[in-house]
């Protein structure tokens, strides 16, 4: 017990540690926490060399910063969770290449637009007879569902299937899954030059469809004003062409004719270079973030779940009413959506937690839900008769539950166990959607700049059944050494 | 404390619609041994059990030494009732019909968590004191060998040392041969036996009947939850008066 006790009150000082990690205080200009993706080039992404988040928002969120006097600070998210997380006040604008419609506009502070690109209609390379957004009609598109081009392939009659990013929908339309997908122009021109795909092309222009994408900001926040004033100034004084031209060889800052060059000084790497330079960054996500937060998580999960187990079998009925209740919610909804509860639902209510907190705090409900009936059904199978010798030499309940019933607990609650822990350290691949920059996070930064996926992916999979192969291994000691008091 | 060293008086004790203990009367003076028989479904083992209240009875008092309890009066639940409850069961020893050793404890770890976690004695003291207990019950060469690894008789003894070393007033014995092998009995009965000839006080549950008439100085005849026949061993299972004592003696003695 005493162990226990020693572990818990460690790992609440580290939660506490981590929470309280802020940047210094010297530089009293104001933070501006930006919200963006990291993995949207030429936007938003990590330089494969330098790994330093870089690309067009990115200089022009800075460029916005300089101007207006303030200290940002980068918050790096997938788009599915950016705008909650703005909503949630974990961000307070997002550069994104946010496109401007109307139902934004009614939900957001909009700030006027630093970027104009052209609806593009990408195809099968080879395709014929569809060219203009009329020949959609009855066709099947791939669309992010959450963007503009999604609204614009439905008004002209296709029918759309919802996909996450630009690499997914290409390959559906090169394995010939779907007809066709609507998407702008430096979006697609950014994927042919950095895949060198030539499996897909672009057929033709969406009508005369612009797009154009701001910073949004949470309704009523002032430095809107701040921020629109800014960009009126780096306008103005060419700032704004400049950061243009660097990425895109040409002015899409303001209204223009759609030609760009996405290449923007990046240059193609080999398969090999890629992995070689991300291997390093996916293993230090994996030392760093990945394996602390599933001990920490496991370390409390399993005080809980023993807690629950004890409440269950204590025999009044408001204890195991509660754990019941507990262990019901957690079995029943799925861990990504207790995450997006805990870290995106619970500051509504005033809890504002810091991405490792709330990761830990997640995932160690979800393993003692998980665990407290591995634990309840072990401590069942300890005979009657071992509590009633215990409670004869004079033991009192947790003498008892310490020194005979868990020992003998444990043997049965291994191998299930196990299986949790190994569960959860694959678990905490969803980590990414609230902000831990672990093992999976580092393969998708580099996968999206570089715009190849089964070689990084792999190498992930390949370090996770590492470190799981590696617990199996331990799994199979520990039983040898708990089967020691058993007769073979 | 003048009088018996162990006094149950009145005890009653139902399990659902089943009155197994029909105010269940017992004395045990200081340094004797005491045996109970009597059917299957008699209430023996439940009387014994109620002594340390591993069965709670429902109504009648239990004294060992200076402690008493009054199940009529006792509250259900709560810290007092717990602290009555542990006192009295520290008067006691218990041993097993299914020995009940602590599987992950070695021979001497079952023999030392008694007196070490519950009473805190000095460690060193502890295992001396365990030792001889051990050789007192012919197992002074396993003391580091797993209860898995004994045979029946063997961990039915660590049983009784394990008991023992708590030092209690009283040692309880419920029916602990009946679940051994035939030709492993005596060897536990014959513990039993030097520990009635050092003085120690006991009481037994036991079908043994020849060795309870010879080494219990006291035996009681219990059916359907009442004291049928009591009295010295040879009397009760020599000589009994009741009927029903004679019946079931006649069965068990002579089957055929």
């Amino acid at each position: 017990m005493r162990h226990v006790l020693r572990a818990f009150a460690l790992v609440l000082l580290m939660v506490a540690v981590a929470s309280s990690c802020t940047t210094d205080g010297s530089d009293d200009r104001p933070v501006v926490r930006v919200g963006t993706e990291g993995t949207y080039p030429p936007f938003s992404f990590h330089d494969p060399d330098s790994k330093q988040l870089t690309g067009y928002d990115i200089d022009v969120i800075k460029a916005v910063a300089k101007q207006a006097g303030w200290r940002l600070e980068f918050v790096e998210t997938q788009f599915d969770a950016i705008f909650a997380a703005l909503q949630a006040k974990r961000i307070d604008v997002i550069a994104n290449q946010v496109s401007i419609n109307p139902e934004r506009e009614g939900k957001y502070g909009l700030s006027s637009a630093y970027t104009y690109s052209h609806g593009v209609i990408v195809v099968k390379k080879g395709t014929k007879g569809i060219t203009s957004l009329a020949d959609l009609k009855g066709r099947t598109t791939a669309q992010s569902t959450t963007s503009n081009w999604s609204a614009v392939a439905k008004k002209a009659g296709a029918k759309v299937e919802g996909v996450e990013g630009f690499a997914q929908a290409a390959a559906l339309v090169s394995q010939g899954r779907v007809d066709a997908i609507v998407n702008d122009n430096i979006a697609v021109l950014d994927y042919l030059n950095t895949t060198g795909s030539d499996k897909i092309e672009i057929a033709g222009n969406a009508g005369d469809e612009v797009s154009k994408q701001a910073l949004a900001f949470r309704k009523g926040d002032p430095r809107l004003e701040e921020a629109d004033r800014a960009l009126q100034e780096l306008r103005a004084d060419g700032t704004l062409t400049k950061i243009s031209q660097k990425y895109f060889k040409a002015d899409v800052s303001a209204a223009n004719d759609g030609t760009v060059d996405v290449s923007g000084g990046r240059k193609g790497k080999s398969d090999a270079d890629t992995v070689k330079d991300a291997a390093w960054p996916m293993l230090r996500g994996l030392l760093k973030a990945t394996i602390p937060i599933t001990i920490i998580s496991f370390a409390i999960g399993l005080a809980l779940a023993v807690a629950a187990a004890l409440a269950r079998l204590s025999g009044k009925l408001l204890l195991s009413g509660i754990a019941r209740t507990y262990v019901s919610i957690i079995r029943g909804t799925p861990l990504l959506v207790q995450l997006f509860i805990v870290f995106y639902g619970l500051p509504e209510i005033g809890i504002d937690l810091a991405p490792w907190p709330a990761a830990i705090l997640a995932l160690s409900l979800n393993v003692g839900g998980y665990a407290a009936e591995i634990v309840r059904s072990a401590i069942l199978s300890v005979p009657r008769g071992q509590f009633e010798a215990a409670s004869t030499i004079g033991m009192g309940y947790w003498q008892t539950m310490r020194r005979i019933v868990f020992p003998q607990a444990a043997r049965i609650a291994v191998p299930p166990l196990s299986n949790t822990l190994i569960s959860l350290v694959k678990d905490t691949s969803l980590l990414s959607v609230v902000l831990v920059t672990e093992l999976f996070r580092e393969a998708v930064y580099a996968a999206s700049a570089a715009q190849i996926f089964m070689p990084l992916y792999t190498v992930a999979a390949l370090y996770y059944w590492i470190v799981c192969a590696g617990l199996s291994l331990v799994q199979g000691r520990l039983e040898t050494r708990l089967n020691r008091f058993v007769a073979s | 404390m003048t009088g018996p060293l162990v006094r149950a008086a009145g005890v009653h004790k139902s399990f659902g619609d089943h009155h197994v203990l029909r105010g269940v009367d017992l004395d045990v003076d200081a340094g004797t041994t005491t045996a109970i028989i009597g059917p299957s479904g008699s209430g023996k083992t439940t009387i014994l059990r109620s002594l340390n209240v591993l069965e709670r009875p429902d109504s009648g008092t239990i004294r060992i030494d200076d402690v008493e309890v009054d199940f009529a009066t006792l509250p259900p639940k709560g810290g007092a009732a717990g602290q009555q409850i542990a006192a009295l069961r520290a008067q006691s020893g218990m041993v097993f019909q299914a020995h009940n050793l602590f599987p992950h404890k070695t021979v001497i770890q079952n023999v030392l968590e008694g007196p070490v976690q519950v009473q805190k004695r000095p460690l060193e003291q502890a295992v001396d004191e365990a030792t001889a207990l051990l050789d007192q019950v012919g197992l002074g060469d396993k003391a580091d060998q797993y209860p898995f690894q004994l045979s029946g008789g063997q961990q039915q003894r660590v049983g009784i040392a394990r008991a023992l070393a708590l030092k209690p007033r009283v040692m309880l014995f419920d029916e602990p041969t009946s679940a051994l092998d035939p030709e492993l009995v005596g060897e536990v009965l014959s513990v039993i036996k030097d520990l009635a000839a050092e003085g120690w006080t006991s009481v037994l549950v036991t079908h043994e009947i020849r060795f309870a008439e010879h080494v219990a100085d006291q035996v009681l005849f219990l059916d359907h939850g009442v004291v049928v026949e009591r009295g010295p061993s040879a009397q009760v299972i020599g000589d009994p008066r009741e009927e029903r004592t004679q019946q079931f003696l006649k069965r068990i003695l002579d089957p055929a």
